[in-house]
């Protein structure tokens, strides 16, 4: 469904991701680990052809995310980092807005993504109003509009209370049954509550990638081995 | 494509900068031609038309100014470019639904060339309305010559007053290059050359009545190079 050869990507003279190398498949749950500032937000922004590689070569559903952009973006929900948004829509007219772009046709989708998602209370209301875990779900819910094969979701519970943070949690557990999800983050325990595979990243490097440990603290041993001080 | 253009006029519609914006150009537009109306001479609408760019030289970057400045500064523009849309049809979206407003705030006009009708019915004189429909034209033709301009320099800055401020002096100077004051200190050849450039000197055909198909290629060419530039920048993906 993804695959990244020896992708590099250059911002002057500093590497944001270095010669890095995966392949996700149909089903996959990715938990992309790293501190900040690691390149996990570019790698995601080179799966979509948001940025431009120095070298190597991405293909996402067997095509070039930059030259076949809207074949591939047809297929795919991403959840931006700080997830922008336009505050002064409503909730409903935000989602209409995505589902007309998306070119779907069932009005049903975003009735029925509001119920999965605890947003019909919010539906009216102007975004810019909203509380920060609301406006998650707004995000994640366009992300899931049309029912795309792949979902990127760039820190997901980033900025979220600890009750928020699990609501999303279950969220994402809930609506990732038969999708690809790659998700970043870096909050341990959010990979081994969500994550089937971990990719630890760290200076723009992939450092591990594999099955998660087993047990709890498994995965923050094992980052804080694989990651430079 | 329609989703988005309907999503950015919507934005106009609900937000009261956009009426404030709007209304006030149609008051300036109809007060500035009506203060002097008596002094004209001519039941025409041309000394109208010989205002009108200097109102849409601020008019119409106010309302282009934010495009693509405000979808940068907040990060929305990669909702816009994670969707299966082209860069070409967002652009397209964008300054269609800019032009649409500015027709909007044209049309606030139409009450000048309605009473001016009635103001020569009594003198027994009468308008020509095909020179008014396509003087008109003209103005369409600049103000989306100006749209183009300013959602370029909209879309290479984060910040919506240098894009204001940007697109204003430009379209300053385009203005004042038809000028005869720009002509007393500049020889003359540059002086003719700067002139061509002018979209003054351009729509002036028009605003006579007289379809000049060079006139329509200029503002053609102007719109597509401006919005081009702005597809390529909307299209970087460095």
């Amino acid at each position: 469904m993804i695959l990244l050869k020896s992708v590099s990507k250059w911002f002057g003279s500093q590497a944001a991701v270095d010669e890095i190398g995966f392949e996700a498949k149909k089903g996959e749950i990715i938990g992309f680990l790293g501190p900040n500032g690691a390149g996990k937000t570019t790698t995601m922004r080179l799966i979509l052809g948001l940025l431009r590689p120095t070298s190597g070569k991405i293909l996402v559903f067997n095509e070039d995310p930059l030259h076949k952009r809207l074949n591939v973006l047809a297929n795919i929900g991403y959840l931006p980092e700080n997830n922008p948004l336009y505050g002064e829509m409503k909730v409903w007219e935000y989602l209409q807005f995505i589902s007309d772009v998306k070119n779907l046709k069932n009005p049903t989708d975003i009735t029925d993504l509001a119920v999965q998602l605890d947003i019909e209370e919010v539906l009216e209301k102007k975004i810019e109003e909203l509380s920060r875990g609301f406006k998650q779900r707004v995000g994640l819910a366009a992300a899931l509009l049309g029912d795309p094969d792949l979902l990127i979701l760039d820190e997901p519970t980033s900025g979220l209370d600890p009750i928020e943070q699990d609501k999303i949690k279950d969220l994402i557990k809930k609506i990732s049954k038969n999708k690809t999800v790659i998700f970043s983050t870096h909050i341990l325990s959010e990979v081994e509550d969500i994550a089937s595979r971990l990719i630890i990243i760290d200076r723009g490097s992939i450092v591990y990638d594999g099955k998660k440990p087993k047990g709890r603290g498994g995965v923050e041993k094992l980052f804080k081995k694989s990651v430079k001080k | 494509m329609f989703a988005l253009y309907k999503k950015e006029l919507q934005f106009y519609l609900n937000n009261p900068i956009g009426y404030i914006v709007i209304v006030l150009f149609g008051v300036f537009a109809n007060f500035l031609f009506v203060k002097d109306i008596f002094l004209y001479g001519s039941a025409s609408l041309r000394p109208f038309f010989d205002i009108l760019p200097w109102l849409m030289m601020v008019f119409v970057p106010a309302v282009a100014m934010r495009t693509f400045s405000e979808e940068k500064k907040n990060n929305t523009i990669e909702i816009l470019l994670s969707l299966p849309i082209s860069e070409t049809q967002i652009v397209l979206a964008k300054f269609f639904a800019l032009l649409t407003i500015v027709a909007v705030g044209l049309l606030l006009t139409l009450s000048l060339p309605v009473s001016l009708y009635f103001l020569v019915t009594t003198t027994g004189s009468r308008i020509y309305i095909p020179e008014l429909l396509i003087g008109y034209l003209g103005q369409i033709f600049m103000a989306a010559a100006f749209l183009s301009l300013s959602m370029f320099y909209s879309s290479q800055t984060k910040n919506q007053i240098i894009a204001f401020l940007a697109s204003v002096i430009t379209i300053f100077f385009l203005i004042i290059f038809s000028t005869d004051f720009v002509a007393s200190f500049l020889p003359f050849i540059i002086q003719t050359g700067l002139a061509y450039l002018s979209p003054i000197t351009q729509v002036g055909a028009l605003s006579k009545g007289v379809v000049d198909i060079r006139a329509v290629y200029y503002f053609l060419s102007f719109i597509i190079v401006f919005l081009f530039l702005t597809i390529i920048d909307v299209e970087r993906r460095d």
